[in-house]
């Protein structure tokens, strides 16, 4: 519900009301004649059919009645008497679309009846003063209100309840097994059997890992199983740094993490992985996860003990800014609105398990959540800066730089020093450079000029511009000068024909003089927006450069791209030239200097621009670089509350709300905002507080769900109204108590949750569970999964033995790439660090239900569909890792007979062994291999035939 | 909420439907029958339908409506003239409107056929059909930029995540044939929304659209992907698939009755079949001479986009559904975005015109148009004042034109008025919601039933908006 759709705001009407009083109506009586006999009429027939109360009032606006539309709808007065230009009404009705929806909606009103109505509202809006309308219908479904909200289960904090002593006493081992066990006697079920040992540690290391255990691991926990041996297993997974590669993916999903802002112009993200390794470690060291919280909304804004810290947090707070944000938004007011409102829904649903977004047009439908929490909320926001500015065509996020500890900070600024030093020598050489020789003062030669040259006459023209040659040092057949007249009215244009894509830099030839324009907008539509530059042609290019350079641009062979100067606004003679572009990319900067000439001085330029760029280019690959993260930064300036935007509209301002929280999941007094900030470290103090009845039962559900395969609540991501209640609410309370007891730490509560007797049931069904119990809320017994797509592809690279065990860092590799579509996908390290573009991923992800990064997700789509057949049956990824896991098996079973490498590829691939009559299927397989054909062919189709197997896609 | 769907009745058992996967839920349903295990299977609409399926012909950049299909006597008579226009990049960026100077077509108009509907030269063999399809001349859409527009177009949301309106067909359909994708997008961009132009969003990814080739590649290279075993002979892999199968026999006889993985053993055959008809579905070599010189196959520029549009007419009677086929290429200022140029319109209207006319005419004489719904349009149209350098046309997603031929709409007929400088959509106007719910309306789906709940909410393709319009079905 993020785009202002058509619903009532009864919230900003009543406010409207409150702040416009209706004046008195001028009984003049030609007026009223007028109104009886054009207006009334027209608006019977063009408007009431949806604003009057006896049909609809859309948008909370009254036509039927003069206090209709003097006091307006949802967006104020609709009729402001004698101020025709003013109204909303005449504005809708206009068919602008400026403000307010064009209306009425489906064809504009003919001209005269714009007209009469114009006339009407610039006579003041005269009408017979009628009785007071009665109020509109009354709200057929009216949503909680707050005060009824806070008896809801979900907002009312969790209290202790005496764990239960259920019959099978004997059967619990843990208090979370008692809580489960009490209900089971509701439908007269018994517990499945526990699980086979071999099944039990598949399923809790890849829950755990996200990989499967070795064979070696399995035989030693078959040999000796038990629940001892058991915690002695799940106390070396947590205490691995893969649980935090396992369970930071989790976390990543549900901070819908993603490395391009996806959407239509998808932009790289090209810090982001920075975060995603914050996550990591934040769960490898278990910190706590209130911690986790204020470090996320407003790392920021905490004090840190040394640059370490300080450079994580700032990292931590990413979680604010990697939300698809469509940067090329032309509105930024509604860009800002929006990215706020995704800001909200994020964090709404990662810690709070609701959907805030559903206020931002209106009080939620169905949840205690008001239009006033939604603005007191945004109003924190809104004193952030998640943008670089607020007015670029193709927005920039922030990037920060992180700070280093001393003696790296001291590395680094020599390192800027130098680098700044020889770049300042590599202009002054390739100034030299560009600097024609002069043969001729009056003129320069286009081909004395490197890269491409455009003289004005391959320009396009638009206007009356005179061709000159008064003013000596222009390039090739003189310049182009507006006169100084028809400003608005003379552009000119150059198209560009490209050799090659790449950046180029872009630079105009002008001859200044005095009397020349001092504000020369110059457009530049390039492969990446949108830019615009102003020249100053009353002087000359700096440092006896022949042109200006107006910056550096992608643009495309191909592409749409030009440059046009416009004189519109100008103050003075404008004056084109020529235009230059100078390759940046591939053949190196050094293209930029002219071709080859006799010229004994620029040559020995030329070889010492090129030992200086060649420096410059080893000193960016090799010296330290600085670290910069994706983060947010306070507004300053704009730090305060912000007005509701009525019905969701940008620019509709209504009344300044106070900021603030959930109401309804307030106890405490109304909140005190440091006057200096903008409330991020207060927000994240009140979502992370344990008084607060909503974040540790959200987080323990989501722990909850992401073991046992199903939330307490199932709707993990929403505990308001229209979500499930819980199955076990005594154990749910139970377990967010322990938790924030516990001092918020996961591993604790992961730990408690897989020592449960529950967890290691067996996924058969015990008897009459299908029919009593079918969707298994009682969890007589576990539940199969399927494995999630990282988890398939790092068991298959780990079969072929092919998985690069190294943890974290970038992702992209040394040169970054200008876009997602193109990127080859061959890291080989786990899939957690494979680049999570929003628009396109690799096909194993696509095929198996990666998550979809365009919002927070705490579970998974799990699809079995025909594509994923396909996939493994043809795809190369999967063929490589099949040869490459039968060269494995070759080489560990070098003499074994088939039968015994076919059950060591079960032990890897399905971990257990072969049942017998798979051992004789394997065997008919390769006895019928054609003669011939080499035995490591025969064995990659037994392997892909593994993988393509039931046993390896699910854990029992 | 009434999707005619068993969705609709598992759903009313739980509320889950948003986090959970299909086969999940499929999994609690106590009814188990082999047809449940194929979420694709054929199924009736809301209503009777008046088509079977759609082909879309989609051009990428935004083709100017004023050089095409929309006659404006008023830009010849004010050519060159400075105006003040409603330019709706600089609302979004100011809140206020701009000076344009006026630019009249560049290529002349006429009046064509029987109907007397006026196109111009620039699409002389579509000219020659006008009195085959209904031109809706009052579109209106959301989004100034390609990115956002081609979203809206495909989605029905400028940039929130939602599903492209292929899958909501199949969503609503299933599948025609057990043996090909219901919803497939011939050489798509990667550009301006890219996948998710034609991804299921949060419907389930049975429901996403296949793409076979992509922009930029030759359409004769376009292939459904991974139904090749990249060496293995063919009867070598059926050996192989056989060893599969009864593996994954052994294994689901360890889990009898388990829905699961039934459909997982479903899955294999599916993809077997699949992998055994696709191909031929593409294959154009069984067409004749004749045919192929209708779409302009074999010669220059025609050969690309016609072999598209053939493979379409192919896929339509191999009973695919929904068939975007894309004009467009992979940057960000697409094929048909001519800020600069106007002229350089005309290399892409000899690309598709031909193309185009000749898949009317071929679904025509095979009597394909009765249920065929041909819809060529793209995500807005141009203005009707040059860009600042008098050569280019701007965005225009105030007013617009798109065509739509076959599955019950009015032949010959045009719809709407824009402005007297055809600048915005004033009369009847059509907004993109209402062609969403007018096409879903063919096909059997009422655009406000037809919904699927997800965060707690039903959503549709339409939003709160769209409405069908009646007046343009015959």
């Amino acid at each position: 519900m993020k785009t202002p759709p058509g619903f009532l705001c009864r919230l900003a009407r009543a406010c409207a009301g409150l702040a416009f009083a209706a004046p008195a109506v001028a009984a003049d009586p030609a007026g009223i004649e007028f109104f009886e006999k054009q207006i009334r009429p027209l608006l019977a027939s063009r408007c009431l059919e949806c604003h009057a109360a006896e049909h609809k009032i859309k948008a909370g606006l009254r036509l039927d009645h003069p206090a209709g539309w003097l006091v307006g709808g949802d967006s104020g007065p609709a009729v402001l008497p004698g101020r025709p230009d003013e109204s909303p009404l005449i504005k809708a009705i206009r068919y602008t679309k400026l403000e307010f929806e064009a209306m009425p909606p489906r064809s504009a009103l003919p001209r005269e009846e714009v007209a009469l109505l114009e006339e009407w509202v610039r006579r003041g809006a005269p009408a017979p003063d009628e009785a007071a309308p009665v109020p509109g219908a009354a709200p057929a479904r009216r949503a909680m209100t707050v005060e009824e909200g806070r008896r809801f289960w979900s907002f009312v904090p969790p209290v202790s309840a005496p764990v239960p002593a259920p019959a099978a006493a004997g059967w619990a081992r843990t208090d979370l097994d008692r809580f489960i066990a009490a209900r089971w006697p509701e439908k007269d079920l018994a517990p499945a059997p526990d699980a086979d040992p071999a099944a039990l540690l598949r399923r809790a290391s890849f829950d755990l890992l996200g990989l499967p255990p070795t064979p070696e691991q399995t035989a030693a926990f078959v040999r000796d199983p038990g629940p001892a041996a058991f915690a002695r297993q799940v106390d070396a997974m947590l205490a691995s740094p893969q649980f935090g590669e396992r369970w930071g993916r989790r976390w990543l999903d549900v901070a819908r993490f993603a490395e391009s802002s996806g959407g239509g112009r998808t932009l790289l993200f090209k810090d982001a992985w920075r975060y995603r390794d914050y996550v990591i470690d934040a769960v490898n060291r278990d910190l706590p996860f209130d911690a986790f919280i204020r470090e996320q909304l407003a790392g920021d804004l905490l004090p840190a003990a040394d640059p370490a810290e300080r450079a994580r947090r700032l990292t931590a707070t990413a979680f604010l800014a990697l939300g698809p944000t469509n940067y090329e938004e032309q509105n930024k007011d509604q860009l800002r609105m929006d990215i706020i409102d995704e800001q909200l829904d994020t964090l709404g649903k990662a810690f709070l398990g609701m959907t805030l977004s559903c206020a931002r047009c209106h009080d939620h439908k169905f949840d205690p959540v008001t239009l006033r929490d939604y603005y007191g909320l945004a109003g924190i926001l809104r004193g952030t800066h998640t943008l670089h500015n607020y007015t670029d065509n193709v927005a920039r996020w922030v990037d920060t730089a992180l700070p280093l500890p001393p003696e790296e900070e001291r590395a680094v600024a020599e390192h800027e020093a130098r680098v700044a030093a020889l770049e300042k020598k590599a202009a002054r050489l390739r100034a030299a450079a560009r600097a024609p020789a002069v043969k001729n003062p009056r003129h320069v030669a286009l081909a004395e000029l490197p890269g491409l040259v455009l003289d004005e006459g391959q320009a396009r023209v638009v206007g009356a511009w005179k061709s000159s040659r008064t003013t000596p040092g222009y390039v090739g057949e003189g310049y182009l000068t507006d006169e100084n007249e028809g400003k608005g009215a003379k552009t000119i244009s150059f198209t560009p024909a490209l050799p090659h894509s790449g950046r180029y830099e872009v630079r105009l030839a002008y001859t200044s003089a005095a009397n020349r324009a001092s504000n020369v907008p110059v457009t530049i539509l390039h492969a990446d927006g949108e830019a615009t530059v102003t020249v100053n042609q009353r002087t000359a290019p700096p440092s006896g450069e022949r042109l200006l350079s107006l910056g550096q641009f992608r643009f495309e062979k191909d592409g749409q791209g030009y440059v046009l100067i416009s004189n519109e606004g100008t103050d003075g003679f404008v004056i084109v030239d020529a235009l230059q572009l100078l390759p940046l990319d591939a053949r190196g900067e050094g293209s930029a200097a002219p071709v080859a000439r006799a010229d004994p001085a620029a040559e020995e330029r030329a070889a010492e621009l090129r030992r200086v760029e060649a420096e410059l280019k080893q000193l960016a690959a090799s010296g330290p670089r600085r670290p910069l993260a994706m983060s947010v930064r306070e507004a300053a300036g704009e730090i305060g509350d912000t007005e509701i935007r009525v019905r969701g509209i940008a620019r509709n301002l209504g009344p300044k709300v106070p900021r603030g929280f959930l109401a309804v999941a307030d106890r405490g007094e109304t909140p005190r905002f440091r006057p200096d900030e903008s409330g991020r470290r207060e927000l994240a103090d009140w979502i992370a507080d344990p008084g607060n009845p909503l974040t540790a039962r959200v987080t323990v559900n989501r722990v909850w769900a992401w073991l046992l395969g199903e939330g307490l609540v199932r709707t993990v991501d929403n505990f308001g109204t229209t979500g499930d209640a819980p199955t076990h609410p005594e154990l749910l309370d139970h377990l967010a108590l322990r938790f924030t007891a516990n001092g918020w730490s996961v591993k604790a509560l992961v730990r408690e949750i897989m020592l449960s007797r529950v967890y290691q049931l067996s996924s058969v069904p015990p008897p009459g569970a299908a029919e009593r119990d079918p969707a298994n809320r009682l969890l007589s017994h576990a539940r199969r999964r399927r494995l999630e797509a990282e988890e398939i592809r790092d068991a298959l690279l780990l079969a072929a033995g092919r998985l690069d065990p190294a943890l974290g860092g970038p992702n992209f590799g040394t040169t970054p790439p200008t876009s997602e579509y193109g990127f080859v996908f061959a890291d080989l390290r786990r899939g957690v660090y494979t680049p999570a573009f929003r628009n396109r991923r690799p096909d194993l992800f696509e095929a198996f239900d990666f998550a979809d990064i365009n919002a927070p997700l705490a579970r998974r789509h799990t699809t079995t569909v025909a594509p994923q057949a396909l996939f493994l049956l043809n795809h190369p990824f999967v063929i490589e890792q099949a040869r490459h896991a039968a060269g494995r098996l070759a080489r560990e079973t070098p003499d074994a007979q088939d039968d015994e490498r076919f059950a060591h590829a079960c032990r890897i691939i399905l971990g257990r062994s072969p049942r017998p009559s798979e051992l004789a299927l394997a065997r008919d397989f390769l006895a019928g291999v054609p003669a011939g054909e080499p035995s490591a062919a025969a064995w990659a189709q037994v392997v892909q035939a593994l993988f393509a197997s039931a046993d390896f896609r699910y854990l029992e | 909420m009434n999707p005619p769907f068993p969705l609709s009745r598992r759903q009313a058992l739980s509320r889950v439907a948003c986090g959970f996967g299909f086969l999940a839920l499929a999994g609690l349903a106590a009814q188990t029958t082999a047809r449940a295990a194929n979420p694709l299977a054929a199924r009736p609409g809301h209503h009777r339908p008046r088509a079977k399926r759609v082909i879309f012909l989609f051009m990428g950049g935004g083709v100017s409506h004023l050089d095409s299909f929309d006659y404006k006597p008023a830009l010849y008579a004010n050519d060159g003239r400075m105006l003040e226009f409603l330019d709706q990049r600089a609302i979004a960026k100011t809140g206020a409107g701009a000076t344009g100077r006026v630019m009249k077509p560049l290529w002349e108009f006429r009046q064509r056929g029987q109907s007397g509907r006026w196109v111009s030269e620039l699409f002389p063999h579509l000219a020659r059909h006008a009195d085959d399809y209904c031109v809706v001349r009052s579109m209106h859409t959301e989004g100034v930029a390609h990115g956002p527009a081609t979203l809206f177009l495909h989605t029905g949301a400028t940039n929130q995540l939602r599903p492209s309106m292929g899958s909501w067909v199949t969503y609503g359909l299933g599948a025609e044939s057990e043996n090909l994708p219901a919803f497939v997008s011939l050489s798509p961009t990667l550009a301006n929304g890219g996948p998710r132009n034609y991804g299921s969003g949060f419907l389930p990814a049975v429901f996403q659209g296949t793409a076979l080739g992509r922009s930029g590649q030759k359409a004769a290279e376009a292939a459904f992907r991974h139904v090749r075993h990249p060496d293995l002979p063919a009867s070598a892999q059926l050996r192989q698939f056989e060893l599969i199968r009864a593996l994954n026999g052994e294994q689901l006889r360890a889990r009898p009755g388990d829905r699961e993985l039934e459909a997982l053993a479903h899955s294999y055959e599916l993809a077997w079949r699949l992998q055994t008809h696709a191909p031929d579905a593409l294959d154009l070599s069984r067409e004749s001479p004749a045919t192929l010189a209708l779409y302009g196959i074999g010669q220059e520029p025609t050969d690309d986009y016609g072999r598209q549009c053939l493979m379409a007419r192919r896929l339509a009677e191999a009973g695919v559904r929904y068939i975007q086929v894309n004009y467009s290429d992979n940057t960000n200022n697409p094929a048909w975005d001519q800020h600069s140029n106007m002229p350089k319109h005309l290399d892409h209207a000899v690309r598709v015109d031909k193309p185009v006319a000749g898949l009317l005419a071929d679904l025509k004489a095979r009597g394909l148009l009765e249920d065929t719904i041909v819809w060529w349009g793209s995500e807005f149209g141009r203005t009707p004042y040059a860009e600042r350098n008098g050569t280019g046309r701007d965005h225009n997603p105030t007013g617009f034109s798109v065509l739509l031929a076959g599955g019950g709409f009015k032949p010959g007929f045009a719809y709407g008025e824009t402005d007297e400088f055809g600048h915005f959509a004033v009369e009847n106007k059509v907004h993109m919601h209402d062609l969403h719910a007018t096409i879903l309306h063919q096909l059997g789906l009422n655009h406000e039933q037809l919904t699927f709940r997800h965060d707690g909410r039903d959503y549709r393709l339409t939003d709160v908006h769209g409405r069908v319009v009646h007046d343009l079905l015959a």
